[in-house]
C-alpha cells in the first residue's frame, strides 16, 4: 500500500521525474536474514511472520540492530578503548519477489488485465551492526516496472541503553529516508499492512504526505528514547533528499521540495501482559512543500530561490494489539491520519478551488497466523476529504476512496512466503461508478495478486 | 536538562558499578546484562513478557547449567533453539558463571499464591499425587519453591512460562528425564493448579 501510494504520488505529478516513481515504487517492507545470522536468533524472535515485529523485535530495532552473537574483528588503542568491532561476515541479505496479477478490467483499450513480474523486486540489504552502538538497515532495490536499481528504505541508527533505578532506558538517533520507517510498530504508515501489492494496482490520486508520499526522497534525523519497552518518544526533522535529481544543481527546478525542514514527532505507549501487547500512539509531520504538485497533476515550476509553498500538517493516531503464543499469532492494527492542507501556492496558481482542504485516512487490519505457517489477513481502508475538483482532479471533486484487502499466506519456512491477495475497491477517486467521467467504475480496479517472497 | 540527564546517567552508572564491585561481578558481565539480557529478561532479571522466564533470584547453578546447555545445544525445546542458542553461543565459562551469580543475587519475585486452583496446587506441591506418579514438588524445589543448586526456583515465575515448561517436560519437547517422569501422567488441571499456586502474573 505504501509502495503504491508513493508510486501514485509520483505518477500524478506531470513533469516530475519518472525516476522518483521508480525509486518510490519498491518500498515493500522486509525482514532481513542477516539479523538472524548476526544474533543467532531465529526469525520468530523478532517477527510473528516477517515483516511484522514482535515485542522483542521492537527492542532489537530500538537498540540500533546492534545485538550481536558472532565472532568479531576487533581493535583497541593504547588506552584500551575499542576502535573497531566488525562482524566476521558482512550482514548482507537478498530478497526476491515474483508475482502475477489479474485486474478486473484493463485500464484502457490498449492494456492487458494480466501481468507477471519476475522479479517484482530484487533487494540487497546491508542490515546489521556497524560498530558497538551503530547499526543499519539499508536496502537497495531493483524494480522491474522501472528497470532501475535504486535506494529503498534506509534507517541508520546510533543507540545505547542504561539501567536507571531498575528502568531499562534505550536512547538513540535515527538517520532515515522515509517518515515512520524508523518506527517500532506496524500500525504506522511505512510498515503497515498490506506489506505488498501488485505493481499494477491502481491507487487513489490523493494521499497524506506521511502515508508514503515522501518515501525515499527525504532525509530525516530524529532522537528517540524507549523506556521499559513501554514508553516511546521521538522527535526529528526531515529535509528533501531527492534521488536522481539535485536541489542544488544548476538549472534544476524541482517539485515537492521541503522548504526548510519538516518536523516529525511520535509518542507511543505499549503495555505487555502475558502473550498480549497493546500499543496506542500518536505521530505527526508538518511538511512545507515548495513547488507543490497537486493530485490532479498540476505542478508549479518556478525558481527554488523563493518558491511558493503549500503546507501539509499531518496528525495521526495509531493502535496495535498482538497476541503471540506458540500456536497463534494475531496482530490487529488501526490508524487514523488527518491532514490539513494549506494550499496557498496551489490556490494562487489556480490549481486549487479552496485555500485549504482536509484529508482523512483510516484503516483497520487484522492478521492471524497459525503456527507461523498458515495466515489470513483482512484490511479495510477509507480515504475521504474536502470537495475540490481542481485540486483533486476527480470527476465529482472528492478524493474519496474506500477498499478492502484480503490475503491468505502459506509460510513453509520462516523466510519463504506464498501469498494470494484480493483488493476490492468500493469507491475510487470520489465515486463508486463512473469515477473518471469516462465510465470506469471503482470495482474495475479490483486486483487478484499472487506472489512468492523469499529472503536469505 | 542535558546536565541533569548526564548527572543522572553518571550516578546510575556509578551506582551500578559499585553494586557490581560489591557482589564481585565484572563490568563486562554488567554490560552484557544491560545491553543484551535485559532486552528480554527485564531489568535485573524481572521480565515483563511470559515468553521469557524471570531470572531474578534464580539459583546460580541452574542458570549456569542452562546457559551451557544452550551453548552446547543440549537443550532443544523450541524457545531454547529460537532464542538462547544464539544468545549463549559466544559466552565463555567465566561469563556464564558471572551472569549466573548476578541473577542469583537479585531480589526474587514472590508468588501470588492466589487463584481458584491455588489450594489444590499447594496440595500437589506439598504432597504430590501418588495416583499420577507426581512426587511433592517441594522435595526438590524447596518448601517455598525457591530451588536449590541446579534445581530451579519456580516460585514467582510467570504462569504461562511455568505451564509451558510442565507441558514440554510432559511431551518431552524439553528433554529432562526426571521431570518427564514426574509429569508424564500429570493432567492439564493439575498443571493449572500448580501454576496457580506458584506463579506471579
Amino acid at each position: 500500500m505504501i509502495a503504491n501510494r508513493a508510486t501514485f504520488s509520483a505518477r500524478s505529478i506531470l513533469g516530475f521525474s519518472a525516476i522518483l516513481a521508480a525509486l518510490a515504487a519498491p518500498g515493500a517492507a522486509n525482514a532481513v536474514p542477516s539479523y538472524a545470522r548476526q544474533t543467532g536468533l531465529a526469525c520468530e524472535a523478532c517477527h510473528t511472520v516477517f515483516p511484522q515485529l514482535t515485542p522483542f523485535g521492537r527492542a532489537f530495532k530500538a537498540s540500533g540492530y546492534t545485538l550481536f552473537n558472532t565472532r568479531k574483528v576487533q581493535d583497541i588503542n593504547a588506552l584500551k578503548q575499542s576502535t573497531l568491532s566488525l562482524s566476521d561476515l558482512p550482514p548482507i541479505s537478498l530478497m526476491a519477489i515474483a508475482s502475477t496479477s489479474h485486474e478486473n478490467t484493463a485500464n484502457d483499450s490498449q492494456s492487458s488485465k494480466n501481468s507477471t513480474d519476475f522479479p517484482q523486486q530484487l533487494s540487497i540489504f546491508y542490515a546489521g551492526r556497524i560498530a558497538d552502538n551503530v547499526g543499519a538497515y539499508i536496502q537497495a532495490t531493483y524494480d522491474d516496472q522501472s528497470g532501475t536499481f535504486g535506494m529503498d528504505n534506509t534507517d541508520i541508527r546510533f543507540a545505547d541503553v542504561f539501567d536507571y533505578d531498575g528502568h531499562n532506558v534505550v536512547y538513540g538517533l535515527s538517520l532515515n529516508n522515509n517518515p515512520t520507517v524508523q518506527d517500532l510498530w506496524n500500525s504506522t504508515p511505512a510498515w503497515g499492512q498490506p506489506f505488498l501489492n501488485s505493481p499494477a494496482l491502481q491507487s487513489p490520486a490523493a494521499g497524506a504526505q506521511i502515508e508514503g508520499a515522501l518515501a525515499q526522497v527525504v532525509a530525516g534525523l530524529s532522537a528517540y528514547t524507549y523506556i521499559d519497552q513501554s514508553f516511546y518518544l521521538e522527535a526529528g526533522v526531515y529535509r528533501s533528499a531527492l534521488q536522481g535529481a539535485s536541489v542544488a544543481s544548476n538549472g534544476n527546478i524541482n517539485n515537492n521540495v521541503i522548504a526548510g525542514v519538516a518536523p516529525y514527532w511520535r509518542f507511543a505507549y505499549e503495555n505487555d501482559w502475558g502473550p498480549n501487547s497493546w500499543e496506542i500512539g500518536t505521530f505527526g509531520l508538518d511538511t512545507p512543500l515548495a513547488n507543490p504538485t497537486t493530485p490532479a497533476g498540476n505542478a508549479i515550476n518556478v525558481s527554488l530561490q523563493n518558491p511558493p509553498t503549500d503546507r501539509f500538517l499531518d496528525l495521526g493516531i495509531d493502535s496495535q494489539y498482538q497476541y503471540i503464543d506458540d500456536t497463534s499469532q494475531l496482530t490487529v492494527t488501526a490508524r487514523w491520519t488527518h491532514e490539513k492542507q494549506h494550499l496557498d501556492a496551489s490556490a494562487a496558481a489556480g490549481f486549487a478551488d479552496n485555500p485549504s482542504d482536509t484529508l482523512d485516512f483510516e484503516n483497520l487490519v487484522g492478521s492471524y497466523y497459525w503456527h507461523r505457517r498458515f495466515g489470513a489477513t483482512i484490511g479495510f481502508f477509507n480515504l475521504s476529504g474536502s470537495t475540490d475538483a481542481t485540486y483533486f482532479g476527480s470527476a465529482n471533486g472528492k478524493p474519496n476512496s474506500s477498499w478492502a484487502n484480503f490475503e491468505i499466506d502459506y509460510v513453509p519456512w520462516l523466510n519463504v512466503k506464498l501469498g494470494l491477495q484480493y483488493t476490492a475497491y468500493f469507491k475510487f477517486d470520489g465515486a463508486t461508478t463512473n469515477y473518471d467521467g469516462a465510465g470506469r467504475n471503482a470495482s474495475d480496479n479490483n486486483m487478484l495478486f499472487g506472489y512468492l517472497w523469499v529472503a536469505f | 536538562m542535558k546536565t541533569t540527564w548526564i548527572i543522572a546517567s553518571a550516578l546510575t552508572l556509578a551506582s551500578s558499578l559499585a553494586y557490581a564491585e560489591e557482589k564481585g561481578i565484572s563490568p563486562a558481565t554488567l554490560s552484557k546484562v544491560t545491553t543484551v539480557c535485559q532486552n528480554c529478561h527485564g531489568p535485573r532479571g524481572d521480565s515483563v513478557s511470559a515468553t521469557f522466564p524471570r531470572l531474578n533470584g534464580q539459583q546460580a547453578e541452574y542458570v549456569e547449567a542452562q546457559l551451557k546447555n544452550f551453548r552446547e545445544h543440549s537443550r532443544s525445546d523450541p524457545h531454547a533453539m529460537a532464542y538462547m542458542w544464539g544468545m549463549a553461543a559466544q559466552l565463555d565459562d567465566a561469563l556464564v558463571a558471572d551472569l549466573a551469580k548476578y541473577y542469583a543475587t537479585q531480589k526474587p519475585t514472590m508468588p501470588q499464591t492466589g487463584g481458584a486452583l491455588a489450594a489444590q496446587g499447594k496440595a500437589i506441591f506439598t504432597n504430590g499425587v501418588e495416583a499420577h506418579g507426581i512426587p511433592p514438588c517441594a522435595a526438590c524445589h524447596g518448601d517455598h519453591g525457591e530451588g536449590a543448586k541446579d534445581v530451579p526456583r519456580i516460585a514467582g515465575q510467570h504462569g504461562d512460562y511455568l505451564k509451558r515448561q510442565l507441558e514440554d517436560f510432559r511431551s518431552l519437547l524439553r528433554e529432562n528425564q526426571v521431570m518427564h517422569a514426574n509429569t508424564k501422567d500429570m493432567t492439564d488441571t493439575e498443571i493449572e493448579a500448580i501454576v496457580s499456586y506458584l506463579a506471579n502474573d
